[in-house]
């Protein structure tokens, strides 16, 4: 949706959003460094410094897997939507306690000695042959390049500029990252530290992550089985036009791999690319409101029968030709230029497409 | 206009139950975000005490940042910088005090055409038990003051006895951190910490427990009794074993072996 850039574009939910994750951060460290501190008196507790790297360590992966568990969260059921509309912003945030975790490690634990800090960060421990032994600081220091990466592309103009599916492979490799930083912690604390309790938190984090994940990959890979069973004639049947809900769309997937959102609002039905202009959100989870298709992610819109957004913004995507034959509802596969009209298949009160 | 707006009114709440960031969220989001913001809250605040609650005891060793302490008798710089003074209530009668500059360098300390004179120094105490550092700025004439008087030979070139041989398993430590700069000042995480301060000069202690939990921490020597080489540096806060003599020089116990004693378990 066409306008001028800014820092971010705040609105009331933002504000509330933004105001919840960084009290709960405060919370988050302020805890761990009074348990800390207060676990062992008389001298034993770690000091205070090792505390807050630590205590910024541990928030930073618990934000990386909340942030990678609202996605499929979001895909399972529409209530955690309000939980990913903001969550570039979580990402960098998340970025910034990383970094305040790498800064204070460096200093603490390489500076002042007779290297350079990020020499030493290579070389002090040299045992890259080692599996047990392996340097867990570089894999970390990977995990945090990729976050900043993340954080510095993460505002609408590098999407635009980068193209949509650039962007979005750039910003995939949040789960290469997060392997990283699980290995940076399996390799690093969990080496150090004997309590059973910290390997089972990191394995139960990582289980859940790769379940969920998994799960919605099943239901959309099953859903688009189901789909390519349908095909018929080079068009593609998605089913009878009552089966869509109205308002709402269903989403057929089609030979080369795209998706398509059908959409029925009333008595039409038109069908537009799956993907998102802004960061490829699934449309046709999205419905149709004030006659625009809006997107569930950050709720961008899109008027049904010619993919263009509503004035005065000027995005447009891919529509696909649609009608009705024998009560099913038919897609053609190849899509039309973005932005171009189609004529939406009009659905007659027995079911049976209007003359 | 803009995309925080978005197209709708506000004010119009037809979004039926989906949210849309720009828009008022509907009810039936609002009831479930009451429920599930305070119970995330009180996940991840729980998550944090149960972290923290099971850390490891990093053991007692302490900085004394707050006070400057100051330390009278022999300096020496064999095989690392420190100081020994008479000390009746000591089990030999006499009392080592390792010296080490602020920060991880203490091969850059100017001290060494001070060697074996009595002096007094002055600087940060780090102690861990009886084991005891001075933390020293790198100029002289920040930390070091002649004495007048005779230099105890006692203290100068204290008794060397040989406690026997043996092999020991354990880990080599950066004795500053261990003594109490950093705690933890060991494991893994600490590694490369520790190989950073043993490059810069600063001692590399073997520290041995038994089963029962008693410890022993020896200053490391190579097999003649002069400085670590670097090439230790690899095996720094490693488990490992070594075969190697034990020596007592004054109160101050050292572990001999060449690098090539050691072998990682």
């Amino acid at each position: 949706m066409g306008h001028q850039y800014q820092a971010v574009q705040w609105n009331k939910n933002k504000i509330a959003y933004d105001l919840y994750v960084v009290t709960a951060i405060i919370v988050f460290i302020g805890i761990f460094i009074f348990i800390g501190l207060q676990i062992r008196p008389n001298g034993h507790s770690a000091d205070l410094v090792i505390l807050l790297i630590r205590a910024l360590g541990v928030t930073a992966f618990t934000m990386l897997t909340i942030i990678l568990l609202i996605g499929p969260l979001a895909r399972i059921s529409p209530r955690f939507l309000p939980m990913l509309y903001n969550r570039r912003h979580l990402g960098v945030i998340t970025f910034m306690v990383s970094g305040a975790h790498f800064g204070l490690a460096l200093i603490w634990y390489h500076g002042g000695g007779p290297l350079n800090p990020f020499v030493s960060l290579f070389v002090s421990n040299p045992l890259y042959d080692s599996i047990p032994g392996f340097p867990f600081e570089v894999l970390g220091l990977g995990a945090f390049v990729v976050l900043f990466v993340m954080a510095a592309t993460s505002h609408d103009f590098w999407l635009n500029n980068l193209s949509a599916p650039v962007w979005k492979a750039l910003h995939m490799l949040v789960y290469p990252a997060y392997v990283l930083l699980v290995f940076h912690i399996v390799l690093g604390a969990l080496m150090t530290e004997k309590s059973i309790v910290y390997p089972i938190m990191t394995a139960a984090t990582f289980i859940t992550v790769s379940s969920l994940h998994l799960f919605t990959g099943l239901k959309e890979w099953g859903a688009d089985s189901a789909m390519k069973s349908l095909k018929a004639k080079g068009w593609i049947d998605v089913g009878a036009p009552t089966s869509i809900p109205n308002m709402r769309a269903v989403i057929a997937s089609l030979p080369k791999g795209d998706r398509v959102a059908v959409f029925r609002y009333d008595d039409k039905i038109s069908a537009v690319t799956n993907a998102c202009r802004h960061q490829n959100g699934p449309l046709g989870e999205g419905r149709v409101i004030d006659g625009c298709i809006t997107c569930p992610w950050h709720g961008w819109q899109y008027r049904p029968d010619d993919g263009v957004s509503p004035p005065p913004f000027t995005e447009k995507i891919a529509t696909y030709n649609v009608k009705i034959e024998n009560d099913r509802v038919f897609v053609d596969p190849k899509p039309n230029p973005p932005g171009t009209r189609t004529t939406p298949a009009i659905i007659s009160q027995s079911g049976a497409p209007a003359s | 206009m803009s995309l925080a707006e978005g197209i709708l009114d506000p004010s119009k709440k037809t979004t039926g139950d989906m949210f849309i960031g720009w828009a008022p969220a509907p009810k039936v989001d609002r009831r479930f975000l009451l429920g599930a913001l305070p119970l995330a809250f009180a996940g991840t605040s729980g998550a944090s005490w149960l972290i923290a609650k099971n850390l490891d005891d990093p053991g007692a060793g302490a900085w004394l940042t707050n006070t400057t302490h100051s330390v009278t008798g022999v300096l020496t710089h064999h095989p690392y910088p420190m100081i020994r003074f008479a000390d009746t209530n000591a089990p030999f009668g006499l009392r080592t005090v390792l010296i080490v500059a602020i920060g991880k360098c203490t091969s850059a300390l100017e001290w060494r055409d001070r060697a074996a004179e009595a002096v007094t120094a002055s600087g940060v105490l780090i102690q861990r038990k009886d084991h005891q550092m001075l933390e020293v700025p790198p100029f002289a004439q920040e930390w070091l003051a002649s004495v007048d008087g005779p230099v105890d030979t006692a203290l100068a070139a204290p008794t060397i006895e040989s406690l026997g041989s043996a092999r020991l398993a354990g880990t080599i430590m950066d004795s500053k951190c261990f003594f109490g700069v950093m705690r933890p000042g060991r494991g893994k995480t600490h590694k490369a910490c520790a190989s950073l301060c043993i490059r810069g000069g600063i001692p590399p202690s073997f520290w041995v427990r038994s089963r029962d939990g008693r410890e022993q921490i020896m200053l490391m020597t190579d097999a003649a009794g002069d400085p670590m080489p670097k090439d230790i540096l690899p095996l720094v806060a490693d488990p490992v074993e070594a075969e190697g003599e034990i020596v007592r020089v004054g109160d101050l116990i050292q572990f001999r072996a060449d690098t090539s004693a050691y072998r990682r378990i």
